[in-house]
């Protein structure tokens, strides 16, 4: 009796499951378009690997929708110089734990799909406008041209010459649509480590502009649509995981001085102008500053600490912007800067809400989803994850994008909110495939980089930091820049493009 | 006649009481256990308005009132699950995760001493385990819901002095004091992210213990039995809210991930090793309604509704005094419950045969169900017998309790969801002597 009930109970479960998941066949042709988030990218480059665990391939696969195909981009050894985009990883070397480059992209494997690809995302920092007015890519002149290129295929002489990604879509005429862009119009300023309208940071009146363009663009009778908003960035641990103090290497605790933090130093700008006090040419950067994850190296050379504790004296680059067009990247955000962000992101978000209710659209109110994250993580089956960096489980190794737990958590949210407003009854993610599953490259002398002076390294007293999960803050980390995407091997035939506006960080 | 009473009872109390730290039940009503007497428990725990044995005392102790002679009633319960499974639900830990709950089987001692100290006034004491829990998961190690708990054990044993006064011939009222003691105990393993892999993986256990004898708390009890009609008795018993407080520890050890060098930065946290923590548990108010009815022919009927005040249960918080390891704190937002209880007894002389029934609401929120306690609703069939003389007697009384399957599929305080079902049974016998 006991056996027959232990066996029957999983099909009853799965029976009643099963019937509730019924209505998700209520959607039969699932499209996306957006970014990188849309993409699945991960750490630093989109693959197979992580194409496959992405939130829109766990939806797709959730609502029933058999044939939801993506521009599968295969992952292969990392050669030397690199030939793809590469992809980071934690390896061990010795004693010495590094995030270094453990694969890179290699061909795409299904370019000859006779239609546009379900998934439109695509990464290499994409803009809002770019949705409705990329038409037309140029391998090899940019990287957003060339992973832009790859899954839209809209390159002179390519099967979609002349179609963006919301005309792709609207020619597979889906019947569900999910769209989330706009997060590199602001994303950018964090990257270049300064905040400017027009350089780093798109005018708002533009892109409310795009984005009611591309909203009308995929709204149609008949057709669900959902888009999200945008989080507040300032969270990413990008961002938060590097403390804008001096910390003891000894004890990694933050150094006090006469009961106060030592903060670290910067170039200053135009709200917090900079006096330096000889032998220091930085000075302290101003409380609700922040420092971004590529100051790690810096910081491993005395960069950015006061000479009277060991440093150089040298401040932290702010990211400056000479016209008409030379972007020097920095390390620090200000205050100013911060403020200017997340203004922007709310005037986006006003943008994007009013252009979801003009079209009937559904809104993910992502930016509030997020905070909850952040502020508390996400808790499963006595599992917590969090946004730490490395260890907290929700973020991947560039500190930006999600890893597959993270995606888990987009996907459940997606759905959930799916089924509030439609009224289905699509299942939700199972989160044990999703949480147990390593997430390491599936390749054969894959090619990792274990040389001792690879880009990112930490210490072991730096990782007994990111594992105190919640403490990552008080922690210093020895990474130093994101290393350059090289260019990725023209898989198309090239044509003419203009060129892009201002150049842009490749991250994205 | 009082110097030969004193003498052999300490120790009496003294043994079922070691023996009660030992035991734990294992299907309570919340974690009430009601099966504190034989008679009571075969007519369906329908016994507040009757209350004509030792265990009166826990039940009604205005019973001892009426009962003229030292009595001593001793006895045991025995209780066990038939069955207790899971079949999990997405998004955790999803759909072909099952899971079962090891059939322990729990032995309950009890006592029950009834002094009469003058035509009116009486003395009694109780000793009996009124509150537990014991949910041992099988397969540990794989079980699902390991992070949440793999074994989870309330134990209790209350001692409980009680005097009874006969206000008049046909009224009996009783107050006493209760002190509980109480253990607990919870063990679960930790997860962290692998940064290598970004995978989930365990990395610790984590024993939360906290012995019997180390906690305790006063509570009082008092009743009332009022037979207006030789063939009808009326009863009226309250237990009080008692909230224990724990003090104990949490022995996290290491869970080696097959992965030297994770496991190496995880030990490098500093988190295994010995960690005192702090907990309380209030457990509820009760009160307990019930009429006994003489049918004449030899059949008494019990009828019962009882009462337990289960909002007082909001929350379950493990404070890590040393603030090396996270505090739990765990809503759970109980509600009160009411349980509905019917019992028939029909004597042959001094012999009886009791059957009964009784249903009982589950004070468990769908979103508190979970590894710890999975709750129901359930019905419960019972059915008994007994021998009594006045010098002697004893009575076996059995429960078969099936609870409703408990769905969680909406709502989950640990995002943990799936469908609980379970049958139980106990036995209870009970030995009387009276003088």
């Amino acid at each position: 009796m006991n056996q027959i009930l232990r066996r029957s109970l999983p099909l009853a479960a799965a029976f009643v499951l099963s019937a509730r998941g019924a209505g998700a066949q209520a959607f039969q042709n699932f499209v996306t378009v957006g970014d990188s988030l849309i993409a699945g990218e991960e750490s630093g480059c989109v693959v197979q690997r992580m194409q496959q665990r992405s939130w829109v391939a766990l939806t797709a696969n959730l609502l029933g929708v058999s044939d939801f195909e993506q521009p599968w981009i295969s992952e292969v050894a990392a050669t030397n110089p690199l030939t793809g985009y590469p992809c980071l990883g934690l390896t061990l070397n010795g004693t010495s734990l590094a995030i270094e480059i453990v694969s890179e992209t290699g061909p795409y494997t299904n370019l000859a799909l006779p239609r546009p690809y379900n998934n439109l995302g695509f990464n290499g920092s994409p803009l809002m406008a770019d949705f409705v007015d990329l038409t037309v890519t140029t391998p090899g002149a940019s990287d957003l041209d060339n992973l832009a290129g790859g899954v839209l295929r809209n390159c002179m002489g390519c099967p979609f010459q002349g179609m963006s990604a919301v005309d792709e879509a609207n020619l597979l005429a889906p019947d569900l649509v999910a769209f989330w862009g706009g997060n590199n119009d602001v994303l950018n300023a964090m990257f270049a480590g300064v905040a400017i309208v027009g350089v780093t940071i798109t005018p708002v009146d533009s892109f409310t502009n795009s984005t009611n363009q591309v909203i009308a663009g995929l709204s149609a009778p008949g057709r669900t649509l959902v888009t999200g908003d945008i989080p507040n960035i300032i969270d990413l641990p990008y961002a938060t995981t590097i403390p804008p103090v001096v910390v003891d290497p000894t004890t990694m605790k933050p150094v006090i001085i006469d009961g106060q933090l030592v903060p670290l130093l910067g170039p200053g700008d135009s709200a917090f102008p900079c006096a330096p006090v000889a032998p220091d040419t930085g000075c302290p950067l101003p409380q609700g500053s922040l420092v971004m994850l590529p100051a790690s190296t810096l910081l491993g050379q005395g960069v950015g600490i006061k000479t009277a504790l060991g440093g150089t004296g040298q401040p932290l680059p702010h990211g400056t912007f000479t016209p008409p067009s030379t972007l020097t990247p920095g390390v620090v955000l200000y205050p100013d800067d911060i403020t200017l962000i997340q203004s922007t992101i709310v005037s986006y978000n006003q943008a994007i809400a009013a252009a979801a209710t003009a079209n009937g659209a559904i809104l993910i109110d992502s930016n509030a989803d997020f905070a909850e994250v952040a502020k508390n993580g996400f808790d499963v089956g006595g599992v917590h994850l969090s946004t730490a960096y490395a260890t907290g489980g929700i973020f991947g190794y560039d500190g930006v994008h999600p890893a597959p737990s993270g995606y888990g958590i987009v996907a459940d949210a997606f759905i959930q909110l799916l089924n509030a407003e439609k009224g289905t009854h699509i299942p939700r993610p199972n989160f044990s495939n999703i949480l147990f599953t390593p997430n390491v490259p599936d390749i054969v002398n894959s090619g990792v980089r274990t040389s001792s002076g690879g880009p990112w390294h930490y210490s072991l007293d730096t990782w007994r930091g990111f594992l105190n999960s919640g403490l990552a803050r008080r922690f210093a980390i020895q990474m130093p820049a994101i290393p350059e995407a090289p260019r990725m091997v023209p898989q198309l035939p090239p044509a003419p493009r203009a060129a892009r506006r201002v150049e842009r960080h490749d991250v994205d | 006649m009082r110097q030969r009473l004193r003498a052999p009872w300490p120790r009496f109390v003294l043994a079922v009481t070691v023996i009660g730290f030992l035991a734990t039940p294992a299907f309570p009503s919340g974690f009430q256990v009601m099966t504190q007497g034989a008679k009571a428990t075969g007519m369906g725990l329908a016994f507040t308005g009757i209350a004509d044995d030792p265990s009166a005392i826990f039940f009604n102790p205005a019973g001892i009132g009426f009962q003229d002679h030292f009595s001593v009633e001793f006895g045991a319960a025995v209780l066990s699950r038939a069955s207790s499974d899971f079949a999990g639900a997405n998004p955790y830990p999803g759909i072909g995760a099952v899971g079962s709950v090891q059939k322990q089987v729990f032995a309950l001692p009890n006592l029950y001493i009834v002094v009469p100290l003058t035509a009116d006034l009486k003395f009694g004491v109780g000793i009996d385990e009124p509150y537990g829990l014991g949910v041992r998961w099988n397969v540990p190690e794989l079980w699902s819901g390991r992070f949440i708990s793999q074994n989870a054990v309330i134990k209790s044993a209350d001692i409980n002095p009680v005097f009874s006064y006969k206000l008049l011939p046909e009224l009996s009222i009783a107050a006493g004091a209760v002190y509980r003691f109480s253990g607990v105990q919870l063990e679960r393993n930790t997860a962290a992210t692998d940064p290598f892999t970004e995978a989930q993986v365990d990395v610790a256990h984590t024993k939360l213990y906290s012995g019997l004898g180390d906690n305790g708390a006063w509570g009082y009890n008092a009743a009332i039995l009022w037979k207006p009609a030789p063939a009808v008795g009326v009863g009226v018993s309250y237990r009080s809210k008692i909230t224990v407080d724990y003090g104990g520890t949490a022995t996290v050890t290491p869970r080696p991930t097959g992965d030297p060098a994770f496991d190496q930065l995880v030990a490098a946290t500093g988190i295994f090793g010995v960690h005192p923590v702090a907990t309380e548990i209030a457990f509820p108010a009760s009160v307990n309604t019930g009429v006994g009815l003489n049918l004449g022919g030899g059949f008494t009927l019990g009828l019962e509704a009882d009462w337990t005040e289960w909002s007082s249960f909001q929350a379950l918080n493990i404070v890590f005094t040393d603030g090396l390891l996270p505090n739990i704190n765990r809503q759970t937002n109980w509600n009160d419950s009411w349980a509905y209880r019917v019992g028939l007894e029909k004597s042959f002389g001094a012999w009886a045969i009791r059957a009964g029934y009784y249903f009982d609401n589950t004070p468990q929120p769908e979103q508190d169900a979970g590894p710890i306690l999975a709750d129901n609703d359930r019905n419960v069939y019972s059915f008994g017998f007994g021998y009594n003389t006045p010098q002697w007697g004893f009575d076996v009384g059995g429960l078969y309790i099936v609870f409703k399957n408990r769905q969680v599929l909406t709502q989950s305080t640990d995002n943990f969801f799936g469908i609980y079902s379970e049958k139980a049974w106990a036995a209870v016998a009970d030995i009387r002597i009276s003088f």
